[in-house]
């Protein structure tokens, strides 16, 4: 199993740019992009991709009420209850998983995003050291975190 | 013109509804919004949809599945992909399939009335 080349890392990077962007004309700031060691950082609302085929493992988008109930305020959405706001976390995980398969093939196969209330787990990890993109947008901090390794 | 909006994300089919209901496309009739292609097939079975927008990765049956079974239905009706698979090979399968269109995920309100309004102006 290896491990994603630095140039695939960044795909992730440019996708986190370019969400925040196209849907609320406000680019975040990328304050971090290092390899993870002890417990993930992470805030209360959380969108989990899976992937299978060339890749295996997951990414992990979270963020704080505050950040989700913005988005969705920029996009008109009145609905702010904790399921809108659940529902948004996983939208965003599902398109930056989405937009990676240009770069990291057809064959890589992805699942619909789950969500979790509260701090996640950590669960078991694909890679010793996820690949951990820390962000903040419209003043609000957020994480992804990118455990995929490519499968033997 | 009839709409059916189908996308897992109640975030999605709500700013689609919006977009569409804003007036700036002409007079258009939200027909649904279902949450996967089960749902989209139950709503085109009620009344035949002009245009649909159809998302790919949804539980119980995808976009890929469903295009083919709801252009059966209704050979007329166009379909909108709006998607985050943006690689250029699902891209081309979906209009294998039969969508006359593809916007990927993340889209603006802009772009979205612009492929909207294609698709209106060629089922005309």
């Amino acid at each position: 199993m290896s491990a994603l080349k630095e140039s695939d890392l960044r795909l992730f990077v440019d996708s986190v740019r370019r969400y925040f962007d196209v849907t609320s004309r406000i680019e975040p700031e990328i304050t971090s992009a290092y390899l993870g060691v002890d417990a993930m950082p992470g805030h209360d609302f959380n969108g989990i991709v899976s992937f299978s085929g060339r890749y295996r493992g997951q990414v992990v988008v979270s963020l704080p009420a505050a950040a989700l109930k913005e988005l969705l305020l920029i996009q008109k959405e009145t609905d702010l209850s904790q399921s809108s706001l659940l529902d948004a976390v996983g939208e965003i995980a599902n398109t930056l998983a989405g937009n990676a398969r240009r770069t990291l093939g057809k064959d890589l196969e992805i699942s619909v995003p789950k969500v979790v209330h509260g701090k996640p787990s950590g669960g078991t990890r694909t890679r010793q050291h996820p690949y951990v993109i820390t962000f903040r947008w419209n003043r609000y901090p957020g994480v992804v975190c990118v455990d995929l390794a490519e499968a033997a | 013109m009839k709409l059916l909006v189908v996308d897992d994300s109640n975030m999605v089919r709500s700013r689609i509804a919006r977009v569409v209901q804003s007036g700036t496309l002409g007079e258009v009739t939200l027909l649904g919004l279902a949450r996967n292609g089960e749902e989209a097939l139950r709503a085109a079975r009620t009344a035949a949809p002009d245009v649909v927008t159809m998302d790919l990765t949804m539980p119980e049956m995808d976009g890929l599945e469903c295009i083919p079974v709801l252009l059966a239905m209704h050979p007329r009706t166009r379909i909108l992909v709006i998607s985050a698979l943006d690689d250029k090979s699902t891209a081309i399968r979906a209009l294998r399939l039969g969508a006359h269109g593809f916007l990927p995920k993340p889209f603006t309100d802009d772009g979205l009335q612009l492929a909207l309004k294609g698709l209106f102006e060629h089922h005309l």
